[in-house]
């Protein structure tokens, strides 16, 4: 049979093909017929699966409302434009909006999926996943894949933009090179806060986390940090241009990179960043040493941007507490508390504006605890939107160990997140074993224990403070007597006000913020002659000025108000106010008495 | 005289290989981190830990001598907080007692607050230090702050912390002179005139001792009593602070609020004004 079926196909091939060749076909077409059978189905499989796949994702990409993807394709296109016009209103509006609107409590689309929309375009969708996970970590709860993940992506960016051949193009606006800075830092915040949980891993995540290579070390963000500072030559910059270069001298001085917004910001912000990292870590003096260079005033460029202004101050002012520089600490509260003040009837629609308020509350803490240890009348304002707030905790803190609570209290509430510069041993399971079986301490609690020790050392002040008050000269004995305690005792918390009442505080024209001489910090003096101590205060006199400035401005609207209205009739007040007169002498008082509650104001404004 | 800061911020002994480790000056390179993708990295010599040798010797220099270098030793620290396996309790120990009597400035706390929780110790042949002498420390620190001075050396001397003498202040030249500089400055600024047996106490030594010492200082001593020469914080005086604001200044405000009231004629019209508004206030 067999020998006549290939008769039969040779005989059909032989019509014009060469008869051995059909027959070598024929036997490798049978071999490979089997063979092909497999592939096919494997094959099939395969397809079938792709095309489930890609069924799927077809689906995904289909469900991505139409808005959404229209919404990323301008996005893609403002960014391949450098148009930081157009790149801002999507940044700020745009995705905000669209969040709020269908992904309150899901995820973006993953960038795999929306990739097709940006032509593949690696860099866009480095930007792209920076705000899906930036999404994930603010609104949903971020898993270890999105921790992990998170923190490729972010090296990504800074590799593309460091290690490129030369500097990058890209553009992008000012706040967003704020917010990716600032997202990197919390990212690496809010991963060394969960690594540091031990006790509460799966079994996944302690295999990952115990692998070795460590996501977010501290070498590493700090790295990221000082490479972005580096690179841009902002410091050199900074320093060019307060001694006053012109723009070619500049330009000279920081090279390429350094020249282009892009660098430029992203240094600038990354000193802040510093300035951030060393805080959390427990390094006060390094964190103020790291803005050697960067002035704090209103014209400096962290102003640009109003949460990296804000965020700044806080920062700062709490490295200043920590250093036991209450005065600075409540000169930077205050200016910025101002600020805010002055800026809310415009931020109130910002995405940020929720976020600065939470600062904004938190330096309102600070504050209270800054003025609690040395107090000072800098700003009537604020104090009393800080008794406002915090009443009960300020009236507590200022009766000595009763109101270490309040201290605490208002520490705790207003500190920022600290972190260990070190994982638990999960690369060592019986030391993590031995880990998990000590109490720990954390790094928060710790920073507490040290602050409170010296706010202990200060207790006997305000009450001391308030005996020599109401004296010009009293004797130790007598004042040992009145405070009931041992005079050698009172005399050595003599010594504490006096220490209490001199700090060491900026004066105004040092560079460094380190810099500083020590300063009086309070209206009393008081000197000890052997046995008999003796006191003086220091008054301030009246202040004109912000009297006057008030007045004039009202005087200006009392002008402009008698300007604009109509003329009065000449003869009616006339007739009008003698008859008042008689009939009701007391009427014609208020006036002298509004007078003298005008100027007794300024008594006490002063 | 320079801001008492400056040198704080950069003691004149300082040598420049030092400040390059202090301020981070440092070349950058290019290299890998531990299993991360490489990332450009100015390898600060700041965070080298191989650049811990140079800190530990300046540190020893220190305790060998009357020298003090708070931002060097913080480094220190710094180091150990990122690399664990560097760290050493004896440098830690003798930070300490560096940043103990360093006042006005804070420095212990600042030390203290850059002690990581460490791991407990593998080693249990030879325990850690640190945590029974850091507690040690935080207690005399406190008294230093509270200004109680003799109850200072009587913990000190006590029984309770021989281990911390014997073994740790013993190294330190000079450890009990640097105490008496604190009650110096203490009594400095609170004291016009001060009994020499209460100071004696403060510096726990015999009254002639304390004389000596003091005389060192250039005080007086009269009738057992010690004259503080006057200094700006000894010296009372009841001031009104008052303000002073420059003319223009004011003058270009009021010019900017009231840009219709011409300046120089009708002043008379502005002091009416002005009344009026204080009446309406």
């Amino acid at each position: 049979m067999d020998g006549q079926r290939v008769a039969y196909w040779a005989a059909e091939a032989e019509v014009d093909e060469d008869l051995e060749d059909v027959d070598l076909n024929l036997a490798i077409g049978n071999f490979g017929q089997t063979d092909q059978y497999e592939d096919a189905k494997s094959h099939i499989d395969e397809t079938t699966l792709l095309a489930v796949q890609q069924q799927m994702a077809q689906q995904a990409f289909a469900q991505i409302p139409d808005v959404v993807k229209r919404f990323i394709v301008h996005f893609y296109q403002a960014v391949q434009e450098n148009n930081l016009a157009e790149i801002s209103v999507s940044y700020e509006s745009g995705w905000n909006r669209l969040t709020e609107k269908y992904y309150a409590k899901t995820e973006w689309p993953e960038a795999e999926l929306i990739a097709p929309l940006v032509n593949d375009d690696p860099i866009f969708l480095i930007l792209y996943r920076e705000l899906y996970y930036r999404h994930v970590y603010s609104r949903l709860q971020p898993n270890l894949d999105d921790r992990f993940h998170s923190y490729e992506n972010s090296c990504e960016l800074f590799n593309y933009l460091l290690n490129s051949d030369g500097p990058v193009t890209l553009e992008l606006p000012e706040q967003w090179l704020w917010d990716i800075v600032d997202e990197f830092i919390y990212q690496y915040q809010s991963f060394s806060v969960w690594r540091s949980k031990a006790g509460s891993k799966t079994e996944e995540e302690l295999t990952s986390l115990g692998d070795g290579g460590q996501p977010w070390s501290s070498y590493s963000v700090l790295n990221v940090l000082y490479s972005l500072i580096q690179k841009s030559r902002v410091h050199e910059y900074i320093n060019a241009v307060q001694e006053g270069k012109t723009q070619e001298e500049i330009g000279e001085v920081v090279g390429e990179f350094g020249s282009l917004p892009l660098y430029r910001m992203l240094g600038y912000f990354s000193i802040l960043g510093l300035l951030r990292v060393h805080t959390m870590l427990g390094d006060f003096t390094l964190a103020l040493k790291s803005m050697e260079n960067v002035e704090l005033n209103q014209k400096s460029s962290l102003t640009r941007v109003t949460a990296c202004h804000v965020s700044t101050y806080y920062y700062v002012g709490f490295s200043y507490m920590m250093l036991r520089r209450y005065t600075d600490a409540t000169r930077t509260f205050v200016t910025i508390l101002n600020l805010i003040l002055r800026m809310r009837q415009y931020h109130t629609r910002s995405y940020q504006y929720d976020q600065i308020n939470k600062t904004a509350d938190r330096m309102y803490a600070l504050f209270a605890i800054c003025n609690a240890l040395s107090p000072s009348r800098l700003d009537d304002n604020i104090l009393n939107i800080v008794k406002e707030r915090f009443g009960e905790q300020v009236t507590k803190m200022s009766r000595g160990e009763e109101g270490i609570p309040a201290f605490e209290e208002l520490f705790t509430y207003a500190c920022p997140k600290f972190v260990a510069a070190n994982p638990p041993p999960y690369e060592d399971a019986d030391a993590l074993a031995a880990y998990l079986e000590d109490t720990h301490i954390d790094p928060a609690q710790r920073h507490l224990k040290n602050f409170i020790a010296d706010v202990r050392a200060r207790l006997s002040v305000p009450t001391l403070r308030s005996f020599l008050k109401l004296y010009t000269s009293l004797g130790t004995k007598k004042l040992a007597g009145f405070l009931d305690t041992d005079e050698e005792e009172m005399v050595q918390q003599l010594m504490v006000l006096k220490q209490a009442s001199r700090s060491i505080g900026r004066m105004g024209s040092e560079k460094g913020l380190l810099d500083g001489s020590t300063v009086s910090n309070n209206d009393l003096n008081f000197v000890i002659d052997e046995n008999m101590v003796h006191i003086t205060e220091s008054t301030v006199g009246r202040r004109y000025a912000g009297w006057f400035i008030r007045n004039t401005e009202h005087a200006q609207r009392v002008y402009d108000g008698l300007k604009n209205s109509p003329l009065p009739l000449p003869i009616k007040p006339a007739n009008t106010q003698p008859q008042q007169q008689p009939g009701q002498p007391q009427q014609s008082q208020p006036p002298a008495q509004v007078k003298t509650v005008a100027w007794g104001g300024v008594k006490t404004l002063g | 005289m320079p801001g008492p800061t400056s040198s704080w911020v950069c003691p004149p002994e300082r040598t420049q290989i030092i400040e390059n480790l202090v301020s981070g000056v440092g070349e950058s390179k290019q290299t890998h981190l531990k299993g991360i993708r490489v990332v450009y990295c100015g390898s600060l010599d700041r965070y080298n830990p191989s650049n811990i040798g140079i800190l530990e010797d300046y540190l020893y220099q220190q305790t060998r001598s009357e020298e003090y270098d708070c931002l060097a030793n913080l480094a220190i620290l710094k180091l150990y907080q990122f690399n664990p396996t560097l760290y050493n309790s004896d440098v830690v120990i003798h930070i300490l007692i560096k940043a103990l009597t360093s006042a006005p400035f804070p420095d212990f706390y600042l030390c203290v607050s850059l002690l990581d929780e460490r791991p407990s110790s593998a080693n249990a042949d030879e325990p850690d230090p640190l945590p029974s002498i850091l507690p040690q420390l935080q207690q005399l620190y406190a008294l230093l702050q509270q200004c109680r001075f003799p109850a200072f050396w009587t913990l000190y001397l006590s029984e309770e912390y021989r281990v911390l003498r014997e073994e740790y202040t013993v190294e330190s030249v000079s450890f009990e002179d640097s105490v008496r500089k604190v009650v110096v400055r203490a009594v400095k600024a609170a004291f016009t005139k001060i009994g020499v047996k209460r100071l004696s106490s403060y510096f726990n030594l015999e009254e002639t001792a304390s004389e000596a010492f003091v005389s060192k200082l250039g005080w007086s001593i009269e009738d057992g009593v010690v004259i503080v020469p006057p200094n700006p914080d000894n010296q009372i005086q009841s001031t009104v602070v008052q303000e002073t604001i420059a003319l223009p200044r004011t003058f270009t405000s009021l010019l900017r609020i009231l840009p219709h009231i011409p300046a120089d004629g009708r002043v008379i019209e502005l002091v009416k004004v002005i009344t009026h508004a204080a009446r309406t206030a």
